[in-house]
Protein backbone atom coordinates (compact mmCIF):
# COMPACT_ATOMS: atom_id res chain seq x y z
CA UNK A 1 0.00 0.00 0.00
CA UNK A 2 2.76 2.38 1.02
CA UNK A 3 4.65 1.51 -2.13
CA UNK A 4 1.58 2.23 -4.27
CA UNK A 5 1.08 5.60 -2.58
CA UNK A 6 4.73 6.40 -3.20
CA UNK A 7 4.36 5.55 -6.91
CA UNK A 8 1.21 7.67 -7.11
CA UNK A 9 2.73 10.76 -5.52
CA UNK A 10 6.02 10.34 -7.36
CA UNK A 11 4.11 10.35 -10.64
CA UNK A 12 2.02 13.37 -9.65
CA UNK A 13 4.72 15.60 -8.18
CA UNK A 14 8.33 14.47 -8.60
CA UNK A 15 8.06 13.06 -12.08
CA UNK A 16 5.25 15.31 -13.24
CA UNK A 17 4.69 14.37 -16.86
CA UNK A 18 4.39 17.90 -18.19
CA UNK A 19 6.68 19.97 -16.02
CA UNK A 20 9.47 17.46 -15.37
CA UNK A 21 9.33 14.88 -18.15
CA UNK A 22 8.15 17.24 -20.92
CA UNK A 23 5.44 14.89 -22.16
CA UNK A 24 2.16 16.27 -23.46
CA UNK A 25 3.51 19.79 -23.97
CA UNK A 26 1.21 20.50 -26.93
CA UNK A 27 -2.07 20.16 -25.02
CA UNK A 28 -0.43 21.80 -21.99
CA UNK A 29 0.32 24.95 -24.00
CA UNK A 30 -2.65 24.55 -26.34
CA UNK A 31 -5.69 24.07 -24.16
CA UNK A 32 -4.66 25.47 -20.79
CA UNK A 33 -6.12 28.87 -21.59
CA UNK A 34 -9.45 28.24 -19.95
CA UNK A 35 -9.88 26.29 -16.74
CA UNK A 36 -12.95 24.37 -17.91
CA UNK A 37 -11.42 23.03 -21.12
CA UNK A 38 -8.15 22.31 -19.30
CA UNK A 39 -9.96 20.10 -16.77
CA UNK A 40 -11.97 18.25 -19.45
CA UNK A 41 -8.90 17.61 -21.55
CA UNK A 42 -6.89 16.36 -18.58
CA UNK A 43 -9.75 14.11 -17.46
CA UNK A 44 -9.93 12.57 -20.94
CA UNK A 45 -6.15 12.07 -20.97
CA UNK A 46 -6.22 10.40 -17.54
CA UNK A 47 -9.00 8.05 -18.62
CA UNK A 48 -7.16 7.06 -21.80
CA UNK A 49 -3.84 6.65 -19.95
CA UNK A 50 -5.32 4.19 -17.45
CA UNK A 51 -7.22 2.29 -20.15
CA UNK A 52 -4.19 2.18 -22.44
CA UNK A 53 -2.04 0.81 -19.64
CA UNK A 54 -4.67 -1.80 -18.77
CA UNK A 55 -4.56 -2.91 -22.41
CA UNK A 56 -0.86 -2.61 -23.31
CA UNK A 57 0.65 -4.10 -20.14
CA UNK A 58 -0.93 -7.56 -20.61
CA UNK A 59 -0.26 -7.42 -24.36
CA UNK A 60 3.44 -6.83 -23.72
CA UNK A 61 3.91 -9.43 -21.00
CA UNK A 62 1.62 -12.18 -22.31
CA UNK A 63 1.86 -11.70 -26.07
CA UNK A 64 4.99 -9.85 -27.12
CA UNK A 65 7.69 -10.72 -24.57
CA UNK A 66 7.10 -14.53 -24.43
CA UNK A 67 7.31 -14.73 -28.24
CA UNK A 68 10.44 -12.59 -28.54
CA UNK A 69 8.46 -9.86 -30.25
CA UNK A 70 9.32 -7.08 -27.81
CA UNK A 71 10.79 -5.06 -30.67
CA UNK A 72 7.24 -4.64 -32.00
CA UNK A 73 6.37 -2.69 -28.83
CA UNK A 74 6.22 0.80 -30.35
CA UNK A 75 4.06 -0.20 -33.30
CA UNK A 76 1.66 -2.34 -31.30
CA UNK A 77 1.27 0.21 -28.50
CA UNK A 78 0.44 3.13 -30.77
CA UNK A 79 -2.09 1.06 -32.72
CA UNK A 80 -3.71 -0.19 -29.50
CA UNK A 81 -3.97 3.38 -28.24
CA UNK A 82 -5.47 4.56 -31.53
CA UNK A 83 -8.02 1.74 -31.54
CA UNK A 84 -8.86 2.33 -27.88
CA UNK A 85 -9.51 6.02 -28.41
CA UNK A 86 -11.79 5.24 -31.36
CA UNK A 87 -13.67 2.68 -29.29
CA UNK A 88 -14.04 5.03 -26.35
CA UNK A 89 -15.39 7.71 -28.64
CA UNK A 90 -18.01 5.39 -30.11
CA UNK A 91 -19.05 4.05 -26.69
CA UNK A 92 -19.30 7.51 -25.13
CA UNK A 93 -21.23 8.79 -28.13
CA UNK A 94 -23.79 6.02 -27.83
CA UNK A 95 -24.23 5.65 -24.08
CA UNK A 96 -23.39 8.91 -22.38
CA UNK A 97 -24.11 12.08 -24.23
CA UNK A 98 -23.16 14.20 -21.21
CA UNK A 99 -19.69 12.68 -20.98
CA UNK A 100 -19.34 12.75 -24.73
CA UNK A 101 -20.08 16.44 -24.98
CA UNK A 102 -17.60 17.12 -22.18
CA UNK A 103 -14.73 14.91 -23.36
CA UNK A 104 -15.62 13.94 -26.90
CA UNK A 105 -13.92 16.69 -28.84
CA UNK A 106 -10.60 16.02 -27.10
CA UNK A 107 -10.54 12.30 -27.76
CA UNK A 108 -9.26 12.37 -31.37
CA UNK A 109 -6.44 14.65 -30.24
CA UNK A 110 -5.31 12.18 -27.61
CA UNK A 111 -4.21 9.34 -29.90
CA UNK A 112 -0.97 11.03 -30.71
CA UNK A 113 -0.53 12.77 -27.37
CA UNK A 114 2.96 11.70 -26.41
CA UNK A 115 2.02 11.52 -22.73
CA UNK A 116 -0.23 8.52 -23.38
CA UNK A 117 2.29 6.52 -25.40
CA UNK A 118 4.93 7.74 -22.95
CA UNK A 119 3.22 6.35 -19.87
CA UNK A 120 2.62 2.94 -21.48
CA UNK A 121 6.27 2.67 -22.54
CA UNK A 122 7.56 3.88 -19.16
CA UNK A 123 5.46 1.27 -17.34
CA UNK A 124 7.36 -1.39 -19.27
CA UNK A 125 10.86 0.14 -19.00
CA UNK A 126 10.44 0.73 -15.26
CA UNK A 127 9.45 -2.93 -14.73
CA UNK A 128 6.22 -2.08 -12.91
CA UNK A 129 3.81 -4.82 -11.91
CA UNK A 130 0.29 -4.56 -13.34
CA UNK A 131 -1.08 -2.84 -10.23
CA UNK A 132 1.84 -0.44 -10.01
CA UNK A 133 1.51 0.35 -13.71
CA UNK A 134 -2.15 1.27 -13.30
CA UNK A 135 -1.37 3.44 -10.26
CA UNK A 136 1.50 5.08 -12.14
CA UNK A 137 -0.79 5.89 -15.08
CA UNK A 138 -3.41 7.32 -12.76
CA UNK A 139 -0.72 9.44 -11.09
CA UNK A 140 0.60 10.61 -14.44
CA UNK A 141 -2.92 11.67 -15.43
CA UNK A 142 -3.56 13.48 -12.16
CA UNK A 143 -0.16 15.17 -12.49
CA UNK A 144 -1.16 16.30 -15.97
CA UNK A 145 -4.43 17.65 -14.55
CA UNK A 146 -2.59 19.46 -11.75
CA UNK A 147 -0.16 21.10 -14.17
CA UNK A 148 -3.00 22.14 -16.51
CA UNK A 149 -5.08 23.64 -13.70
CA UNK A 150 -2.15 25.50 -12.14
CA UNK A 151 -1.07 26.83 -15.50
CA UNK A 152 -4.59 27.90 -16.49
CA UNK A 153 -4.52 30.12 -13.40
CA UNK A 154 -1.14 31.58 -14.31
CA UNK A 155 -2.27 32.30 -17.84
CA UNK A 156 -5.41 34.11 -16.81
CA UNK A 157 -3.13 36.53 -14.92
CA UNK A 158 -0.85 36.77 -17.93
CA UNK A 159 -3.72 38.01 -20.09
CA UNK A 160 -3.78 41.30 -18.23
CA UNK A 161 -0.03 41.92 -18.47
CA UNK A 162 1.73 44.32 -20.77
CA UNK A 163 4.28 42.11 -22.50
CA UNK A 164 7.09 43.34 -24.83
CA UNK A 165 6.04 42.74 -28.43
CA UNK A 166 8.60 40.02 -29.29
CA UNK A 167 7.62 38.05 -26.22
CA UNK A 168 3.87 38.21 -26.80
CA UNK A 169 1.98 34.98 -27.15
CA UNK A 170 3.96 31.78 -27.07
CA UNK A 171 7.34 33.06 -25.76
CA UNK A 172 5.91 34.60 -22.58
CA UNK A 173 3.74 31.50 -22.11
CA UNK A 174 6.89 29.35 -22.17
CA UNK A 175 8.70 31.64 -19.74
CA UNK A 176 5.71 31.47 -17.40
CA UNK A 177 5.82 27.67 -17.74
CA UNK A 178 9.48 27.86 -16.76
CA UNK A 179 8.56 29.53 -13.48
CA UNK A 180 5.78 27.01 -12.78
CA UNK A 181 8.28 24.21 -13.49
CA UNK A 182 10.67 25.81 -11.02
CA UNK A 183 8.03 25.59 -8.30
CA UNK A 184 7.78 21.85 -9.00
CA UNK A 185 11.53 21.47 -8.44
CA UNK A 186 10.92 22.53 -4.87
CA UNK A 187 8.63 19.54 -4.41
CA UNK A 188 11.40 17.23 -5.56
CA UNK A 189 12.69 15.63 -2.39
CA UNK A 190 9.44 15.91 -0.43
CA UNK A 191 7.82 12.70 -1.65
CA UNK A 192 10.92 10.55 -1.22
CA UNK A 193 11.48 11.85 2.28
CA UNK A 194 7.89 11.07 3.28
CA UNK A 195 7.92 7.54 1.90
CA UNK A 196 11.61 6.68 2.36
CA UNK B 1 -19.64 -3.09 -48.44
CA UNK B 2 -17.18 -3.58 -51.26
CA UNK B 3 -15.46 -0.36 -50.31
CA UNK B 4 -15.07 -1.40 -46.66
CA UNK B 5 -13.39 -4.61 -47.74
CA UNK B 6 -11.05 -2.76 -50.05
CA UNK B 7 -10.14 -0.20 -47.37
CA UNK B 8 -9.57 -2.84 -44.72
CA UNK B 9 -7.51 -4.95 -47.09
CA UNK B 10 -5.24 -2.03 -47.97
CA UNK B 11 -4.74 -1.18 -44.30
CA UNK B 12 -4.06 -4.81 -43.44
CA UNK B 13 -1.56 -5.04 -46.30
CA UNK B 14 0.28 -1.95 -45.05
CA UNK B 15 0.37 -3.35 -41.50
CA UNK B 16 1.66 -6.68 -42.79
CA UNK B 17 4.34 -5.00 -44.93
CA UNK B 18 5.52 -2.83 -42.02
CA UNK B 19 5.60 -5.86 -39.71
CA UNK B 20 7.65 -7.82 -42.23
CA UNK B 21 10.07 -4.94 -42.71
CA UNK B 22 10.54 -4.50 -38.97
CA UNK B 23 10.98 -8.23 -38.42
CA UNK B 24 13.62 -8.20 -41.17
CA UNK B 25 15.41 -5.25 -39.58
CA UNK B 26 15.31 -7.11 -36.28
CA UNK B 27 16.99 -10.15 -37.85
CA UNK B 28 19.73 -7.93 -39.23
CA UNK B 29 20.40 -5.95 -36.07
CA UNK B 30 19.62 -8.42 -33.25
CA UNK B 31 23.13 -9.90 -33.18
CA UNK B 32 24.75 -6.50 -33.32
CA UNK B 33 22.55 -5.22 -30.47
CA UNK B 34 23.41 -8.24 -28.31
CA UNK B 35 27.08 -7.71 -29.16
CA UNK B 36 27.13 -4.04 -28.21
CA UNK B 37 25.24 -4.75 -24.98
CA UNK B 38 27.76 -7.48 -24.13
CA UNK B 39 30.65 -5.20 -25.11
CA UNK B 40 29.31 -2.43 -22.84
CA UNK B 41 29.33 -4.87 -19.90
CA UNK B 42 32.78 -6.25 -20.69
CA UNK B 43 34.20 -2.75 -21.08
CA UNK B 44 32.79 -1.72 -17.72
CA UNK B 45 34.11 -4.91 -16.09
CA UNK B 46 37.56 -4.05 -17.43
CA UNK B 47 37.24 -0.54 -16.03
CA UNK B 48 36.36 -1.49 -12.46
CA UNK B 49 38.64 -4.53 -12.19
CA UNK B 50 41.02 -5.30 -15.05
CA UNK B 51 41.45 -9.03 -15.53
CA UNK B 52 42.19 -11.39 -18.43
CA UNK B 53 38.91 -13.26 -18.20
CA UNK B 54 35.70 -13.10 -16.24
CA UNK B 55 33.59 -16.06 -15.15
CA UNK B 56 29.91 -15.42 -14.92
CA UNK B 57 28.78 -16.63 -11.49
CA UNK B 58 25.16 -15.56 -11.94
CA UNK B 59 23.16 -13.04 -13.97
CA UNK B 60 24.54 -10.11 -12.06
CA UNK B 61 27.81 -11.45 -10.65
CA UNK B 62 31.17 -12.01 -12.31
CA UNK B 63 34.33 -13.54 -10.83
CA UNK B 64 37.62 -12.00 -11.92
CA UNK B 65 40.06 -14.90 -11.27
CA UNK B 66 41.51 -14.46 -7.76
CA UNK B 67 41.26 -10.66 -7.87
CA UNK B 68 37.70 -10.54 -6.59
CA UNK B 69 34.06 -10.34 -7.59
CA UNK B 70 32.09 -7.81 -9.63
CA UNK B 71 28.40 -7.26 -8.98
CA UNK B 72 25.78 -5.39 -11.01
CA UNK B 73 23.03 -4.11 -8.73
CA UNK B 74 20.32 -1.49 -8.97
CA UNK B 75 18.23 0.74 -6.73
CA UNK B 76 15.54 3.35 -7.31
CA UNK B 77 16.84 6.88 -7.68
CA UNK B 78 15.12 10.16 -8.39
CA UNK B 79 13.73 9.49 -11.83
CA UNK B 80 14.02 5.73 -12.16
CA UNK B 81 16.42 2.88 -11.70
CA UNK B 82 20.12 3.54 -11.10
CA UNK B 83 22.32 0.60 -11.97
CA UNK B 84 25.75 0.25 -10.42
CA UNK B 85 28.75 -2.02 -10.92
CA UNK B 86 30.79 -2.79 -7.80
CA UNK B 87 34.14 -4.60 -7.73
CA UNK B 88 34.95 -6.21 -4.37
CA UNK B 89 38.33 -7.72 -3.44
CA UNK B 90 38.51 -11.15 -1.74
CA UNK B 91 39.05 -9.39 1.64
CA UNK B 92 35.64 -7.68 1.30
CA UNK B 93 36.97 -4.21 0.51
CA UNK B 94 35.55 -2.27 -2.45
CA UNK B 95 38.01 -1.87 -5.32
CA UNK B 96 35.93 0.39 -7.53
CA UNK B 97 32.35 1.53 -8.17
CA UNK B 98 30.95 2.55 -11.54
CA UNK B 99 27.49 3.97 -12.11
CA UNK B 100 26.30 2.24 -15.28
CA UNK B 101 23.08 4.01 -16.10
CA UNK B 102 21.43 6.97 -14.48
CA UNK B 103 19.94 8.72 -17.50
CA UNK B 104 16.69 9.26 -15.61
CA UNK B 105 18.52 11.26 -12.97
CA UNK B 106 18.72 15.03 -13.26
CA UNK B 107 21.51 16.23 -15.57
CA UNK B 108 23.99 18.35 -13.66
CA UNK B 109 22.83 17.01 -10.29
CA UNK B 110 22.05 13.29 -10.00
CA UNK B 111 24.06 12.46 -13.11
CA UNK B 112 27.17 13.76 -11.32
CA UNK B 113 27.06 10.41 -9.50
CA UNK B 114 29.00 9.04 -12.47
CA UNK B 115 31.95 11.30 -11.71
CA UNK B 116 35.06 9.93 -10.01
CA UNK B 117 34.83 12.60 -7.27
CA UNK B 118 31.77 10.76 -5.99
CA UNK B 119 32.51 7.12 -6.82
CA UNK B 120 36.10 7.24 -5.50
CA UNK B 121 34.65 7.63 -1.99
CA UNK B 122 33.64 3.97 -2.05
CA UNK B 123 37.16 2.67 -2.61
CA UNK B 124 38.50 0.62 0.30
CA UNK B 125 35.18 0.70 2.17
CA UNK B 126 33.47 -2.44 3.41
CA UNK B 127 30.55 -3.64 5.54
CA UNK B 128 27.44 -1.49 5.12
CA UNK B 129 27.62 2.13 4.06
CA UNK B 130 25.45 5.14 4.82
CA UNK B 131 25.02 8.53 3.19
CA UNK B 132 25.69 11.78 5.06
CA UNK B 133 25.37 15.37 3.81
CA UNK B 134 29.00 16.23 4.59
CA UNK B 135 32.04 15.28 6.68
CA UNK B 136 31.91 11.55 5.94
CA UNK B 137 33.82 9.27 8.32
CA UNK B 138 34.75 5.65 7.69
CA UNK B 139 31.72 3.70 6.44
CA UNK B 140 30.04 6.90 5.31
CA UNK B 141 29.64 8.56 1.92
CA UNK B 142 29.28 12.28 1.26
CA UNK B 143 26.13 12.93 -0.76
CA UNK B 144 26.36 14.93 -3.98
CA UNK B 145 25.07 18.45 -3.34
CA UNK B 146 21.33 18.65 -4.16
CA UNK B 147 21.28 15.01 -5.20
CA UNK B 148 20.85 13.16 -1.92
CA UNK B 149 18.32 10.75 -3.40
CA UNK B 150 20.61 9.65 -6.22
CA UNK B 151 23.51 9.33 -3.75
CA UNK B 152 21.34 7.15 -1.53
CA UNK B 153 20.30 5.01 -4.49
CA UNK B 154 23.91 4.39 -5.55
CA UNK B 155 24.85 3.55 -1.97
CA UNK B 156 21.90 1.20 -1.60
CA UNK B 157 23.00 -0.61 -4.76
CA UNK B 158 26.58 -0.84 -3.43
CA UNK B 159 25.33 -2.17 -0.08
CA UNK B 160 23.34 -4.80 -1.97
CA UNK B 161 26.55 -5.81 -3.74
CA UNK B 162 28.40 -6.00 -0.40
CA UNK B 163 25.63 -8.17 1.02
CA UNK B 164 25.76 -10.49 -2.00
CA UNK B 165 29.54 -10.72 -1.59
CA UNK B 166 29.10 -11.69 2.06
CA UNK B 167 26.81 -14.57 1.21
CA UNK B 168 29.26 -15.80 -1.45
CA UNK B 169 32.16 -15.54 1.00
CA UNK B 170 30.19 -17.54 3.60
CA UNK B 171 29.43 -20.22 0.99
CA UNK B 172 33.14 -20.49 0.28
CA UNK B 173 34.04 -20.96 3.97
CA UNK B 174 31.59 -23.85 4.24
CA UNK C 1 15.41 21.79 -59.43
CA UNK C 2 15.20 25.30 -58.01
CA UNK C 3 11.74 24.42 -56.74
CA UNK C 4 13.24 21.61 -54.73
CA UNK C 5 15.88 23.91 -53.31
CA UNK C 6 13.12 26.31 -52.31
CA UNK C 7 11.36 23.46 -50.51
CA UNK C 8 14.63 22.66 -48.74
CA UNK C 9 15.22 26.25 -47.64
CA UNK C 10 11.61 26.64 -46.52
CA UNK C 11 12.00 23.76 -44.10
CA UNK C 12 15.27 25.00 -42.67
CA UNK C 13 14.47 28.70 -42.28
CA UNK C 14 11.04 30.09 -43.17
CA UNK C 15 9.07 27.22 -41.72
CA UNK C 16 11.58 25.87 -39.24
CA UNK C 17 9.53 23.13 -37.57
CA UNK C 18 10.77 23.80 -34.03
CA UNK C 19 11.06 27.58 -33.96
CA UNK C 20 8.57 28.79 -36.58
CA UNK C 21 5.91 26.07 -36.83
CA UNK C 22 6.44 25.11 -33.18
CA UNK C 23 5.90 21.40 -33.76
CA UNK C 24 7.55 18.60 -31.84
CA UNK C 25 7.89 20.65 -28.67
CA UNK C 26 8.26 17.64 -26.36
CA UNK C 27 11.62 16.38 -27.68
CA UNK C 28 12.78 19.96 -28.27
CA UNK C 29 12.45 20.62 -24.56
CA UNK C 30 13.27 17.21 -23.15
CA UNK C 31 16.46 15.98 -24.79
CA UNK C 32 18.32 19.24 -25.32
CA UNK C 33 20.33 19.03 -22.11
CA UNK C 34 23.49 18.63 -24.17
CA UNK C 35 24.51 19.43 -27.73
CA UNK C 36 25.17 15.81 -28.62
CA UNK C 37 21.73 14.69 -27.38
CA UNK C 38 20.03 17.42 -29.42
CA UNK C 39 21.98 16.38 -32.49
CA UNK C 40 21.20 12.68 -31.97
CA UNK C 41 17.48 13.34 -31.53
CA UNK C 42 17.41 15.62 -34.58
CA UNK C 43 19.13 13.08 -36.80
CA UNK C 44 16.92 10.22 -35.60
CA UNK C 45 13.80 12.27 -36.33
CA UNK C 46 15.21 13.27 -39.74
CA UNK C 47 15.75 9.62 -40.65
CA UNK C 48 12.16 8.74 -39.71
CA UNK C 49 10.83 11.79 -41.53
CA UNK C 50 12.74 10.93 -44.70
CA UNK C 51 11.58 7.32 -44.64
CA UNK C 52 7.95 8.11 -43.92
CA UNK C 53 7.81 10.92 -46.50
CA UNK C 54 9.19 8.62 -49.22
CA UNK C 55 6.86 5.72 -48.42
CA UNK C 56 3.78 7.90 -47.94
CA UNK C 57 4.49 9.72 -51.20
CA UNK C 58 4.95 6.41 -53.07
CA UNK C 59 1.71 5.04 -51.65
CA UNK C 60 -0.29 8.27 -51.93
CA UNK C 61 -2.57 6.82 -54.63
CA UNK C 62 -2.92 3.45 -52.91
CA UNK C 63 -3.85 4.46 -49.37
CA UNK C 64 -7.61 5.02 -49.08
CA UNK C 65 -8.42 8.49 -47.81
CA UNK C 66 -10.57 7.21 -44.95
CA UNK C 67 -7.84 5.25 -43.24
CA UNK C 68 -4.89 7.39 -44.17
CA UNK C 69 -4.10 8.47 -40.61
CA UNK C 70 -3.85 4.91 -39.21
CA UNK C 71 -1.86 3.95 -42.30
CA UNK C 72 0.55 6.87 -41.80
CA UNK C 73 0.95 6.06 -38.10
CA UNK C 74 1.75 2.43 -38.89
CA UNK C 75 4.37 3.43 -41.46
CA UNK C 76 5.93 5.98 -39.10
CA UNK C 77 5.95 3.50 -36.21
CA UNK C 78 7.75 1.01 -38.47
CA UNK C 79 10.51 3.51 -39.25
CA UNK C 80 10.79 4.53 -35.60
CA UNK C 81 11.27 0.89 -34.60
CA UNK C 82 14.02 0.52 -37.21
CA UNK C 83 15.74 3.66 -35.88
CA UNK C 84 15.48 2.31 -32.34
CA UNK C 85 17.22 -0.90 -33.46
CA UNK C 86 19.95 0.94 -35.37
CA UNK C 87 20.69 3.30 -32.48
CA UNK C 88 20.75 0.41 -29.98
CA UNK C 89 23.12 -1.53 -32.21
CA UNK C 90 25.55 1.19 -33.22
CA UNK C 91 25.17 4.10 -30.78
CA UNK C 92 24.27 2.57 -27.39
CA UNK C 93 25.36 5.74 -25.54
CA UNK C 94 22.83 7.85 -27.49
CA UNK C 95 20.20 5.16 -26.87
CA UNK C 96 20.51 5.46 -23.10
CA UNK C 97 20.65 9.27 -23.26
CA UNK C 98 17.49 9.63 -25.37
CA UNK C 99 15.70 6.82 -23.52
CA UNK C 100 11.94 6.96 -23.86
CA UNK C 101 12.02 9.95 -26.24
CA UNK C 102 13.31 7.72 -29.04
CA UNK C 103 10.12 5.60 -29.36
CA UNK C 104 8.13 8.78 -28.85
CA UNK C 105 9.26 10.04 -32.27
CA UNK C 106 6.12 8.15 -33.42
CA UNK C 107 3.94 10.85 -31.97
CA UNK C 108 6.18 13.75 -32.97
CA UNK C 109 3.81 16.24 -34.63
CA UNK C 110 6.31 17.11 -37.36
CA UNK C 111 6.38 13.68 -38.97
CA UNK C 112 2.65 13.07 -39.14
CA UNK C 113 2.10 16.68 -40.19
CA UNK C 114 4.53 16.38 -43.12
CA UNK C 115 2.95 13.09 -44.21
CA UNK C 116 -0.50 14.66 -44.10
CA UNK C 117 0.31 18.08 -45.50
CA UNK C 118 3.06 17.35 -48.02
CA UNK C 119 4.05 13.76 -48.81
CA UNK C 120 0.44 12.59 -49.20
CA UNK C 121 -0.08 15.12 -51.99
CA UNK C 122 3.29 15.38 -53.75
CA UNK C 123 5.65 13.30 -55.86
CA UNK C 124 8.60 11.50 -54.30
CA UNK C 125 11.43 13.88 -55.13
CA UNK C 126 9.84 17.03 -53.66
CA UNK C 127 8.84 14.93 -50.62
CA UNK C 128 12.46 13.94 -50.14
CA UNK C 129 13.53 17.59 -50.19
CA UNK C 130 10.68 18.51 -47.87
CA UNK C 131 11.81 15.82 -45.40
CA UNK C 132 15.44 16.91 -45.64
CA UNK C 133 14.58 20.58 -45.18
CA UNK C 134 12.29 19.97 -42.22
CA UNK C 135 14.71 17.44 -40.75
CA UNK C 136 17.73 19.72 -41.03
CA UNK C 137 15.72 22.63 -39.65
CA UNK C 138 14.58 20.54 -36.67
CA UNK C 139 18.10 19.19 -36.08
CA UNK C 140 19.64 22.67 -36.28
CA UNK C 141 17.13 24.05 -33.76
CA UNK C 142 17.70 21.16 -31.36
CA UNK C 143 21.47 21.43 -31.73
CA UNK C 144 21.36 25.18 -31.09
CA UNK C 145 19.19 24.71 -28.03
CA UNK C 146 21.37 21.86 -26.76
CA UNK C 147 24.51 23.96 -27.21
CA UNK C 148 23.06 26.93 -25.34
CA UNK C 149 21.78 24.79 -22.47
CA UNK C 150 25.00 22.78 -22.22
CA UNK C 151 27.17 25.90 -22.30
CA UNK C 152 25.13 27.77 -19.69
CA UNK C 153 24.19 24.78 -17.57
CA UNK C 154 27.37 22.72 -17.54
CA UNK C 155 29.98 25.09 -18.95
CA UNK C 156 30.88 22.58 -21.65
CA UNK C 157 30.26 22.14 -25.38
CA UNK C 158 30.05 18.61 -26.85
CA UNK C 159 31.51 17.49 -23.52
CA UNK C 160 34.60 19.72 -23.77
CA UNK C 161 35.06 22.19 -20.94
CA UNK C 162 34.65 25.76 -22.16
CA UNK C 163 33.59 28.14 -19.44
CA UNK C 164 33.19 25.81 -16.46
CA UNK C 165 36.59 26.76 -15.06
CA UNK C 166 35.96 30.47 -14.66
CA UNK C 167 32.17 30.85 -14.66
CA UNK C 168 30.16 28.71 -12.28
CA UNK C 169 27.67 26.75 -14.48
CA UNK C 170 23.98 27.46 -13.92
CA UNK C 171 22.67 23.93 -13.39
CA UNK C 172 19.12 25.33 -13.58
CA UNK C 173 19.53 25.60 -17.37
CA UNK C 174 19.79 21.81 -17.58
CA UNK C 175 16.67 21.36 -15.46
CA UNK C 176 13.11 21.59 -16.84
CA UNK C 177 12.66 25.34 -16.05
CA UNK C 178 15.77 26.11 -18.10
CA UNK C 179 14.31 24.18 -21.04
CA UNK C 180 11.08 26.20 -21.05
CA UNK C 181 13.00 29.45 -20.57
CA UNK C 182 15.57 28.97 -23.34
CA UNK C 183 12.87 27.76 -25.76
CA UNK C 184 10.75 30.84 -24.98
CA UNK C 185 13.71 33.16 -25.53
CA UNK C 186 14.66 31.44 -28.80
CA UNK C 187 11.14 31.76 -30.20
CA UNK C 188 11.06 35.42 -29.15
CA UNK C 189 14.38 35.89 -30.98
CA UNK C 190 13.09 34.11 -34.09
CA UNK C 191 10.01 36.36 -33.94
CA UNK C 192 12.14 39.48 -33.69
CA UNK C 193 14.22 38.45 -36.70
CA UNK C 194 11.23 37.56 -38.84
CA UNK C 195 9.37 40.76 -37.96
CA UNK C 196 12.44 42.67 -39.16
CA UNK C 197 12.18 40.78 -42.45
CA UNK C 198 8.54 41.76 -42.66
CA UNK C 199 7.08 38.37 -41.75
CA UNK C 200 4.43 37.43 -39.26
CA UNK C 201 5.62 36.58 -35.74
CA UNK C 202 4.61 33.18 -34.40
CA UNK C 203 2.53 33.38 -31.34
CA UNK C 204 0.71 30.15 -31.38
CA UNK C 205 1.42 26.47 -31.64
CA UNK C 206 1.98 25.01 -35.07
CA UNK C 207 -0.93 22.65 -35.17
CA UNK C 208 -3.42 24.68 -33.21
CA UNK C 209 -6.75 25.79 -34.50
CA UNK C 210 -6.82 23.95 -37.75
CA UNK C 211 -6.62 20.47 -36.38
CA UNK C 212 -7.95 18.99 -39.58
CA UNK C 213 -4.69 19.83 -41.28
CA UNK C 214 -2.66 18.50 -38.38
CA UNK C 215 -4.31 15.46 -36.86
CA UNK C 216 -1.88 15.39 -33.96
CA UNK C 217 -1.81 16.01 -30.30
CA UNK C 218 -2.64 19.64 -29.89
CA UNK C 219 -5.77 21.59 -30.11
CA UNK C 220 -7.04 24.97 -29.19
CA UNK C 221 -5.09 28.13 -29.35
CA UNK C 222 -1.92 28.99 -27.50
CA UNK C 223 -2.36 32.71 -27.39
Amino acid sequence: MKEMLAILFLAILTNNFVLVKFLGICPFLGVSKKLGTAVSMAAAVTLVMVMATAATWPIYYYLLAPNGLDYMQTIVFILVIAALVQLLEVVLHRYSSALYSALGIYLPLITTNCAVLGVTVLNITDNYTFGAAIVNSLGAGIGFLLAMVLFAGVRSRLEACDVPSSLQGLPITLIAASIVAMSFLGLGGVVENIFA
Amino acid sequence: MKEIIKVSATLAAICAAVTLAVAGANLLTADKIAQSEQKAITDSLGEVLPCDSYDSVSDNCYKAADKGYIFITAANGYGGEVSVMTAIAPDGKIIAVKVLSCSDETPGLGQNSQKAAFTDQYKGQSGSLEVVKSGAADGQINAITSATITSRAVTAAVNEALAQFDSIAKEAVK
Amino acid sequence: MSDNLKILKRGIIDENPALRLVLGTCPTLAVTTSAINGLGMGLAATFVLLGSNIVVSLLRNVIPNKVRIPAYITIIAGFVTVVQMLVKAFLPAIDSALGIYLPLIVVNCIILARAEMFAGKNRVLPSVFDALGMGIGFTAALLLMGMIRELLGAGTLFGITVTANFIAPMTLMLLPPGGFFIFGVLIALANKLSVKKGKQPVNKLGCSGDCASCPTSCGGDAQ
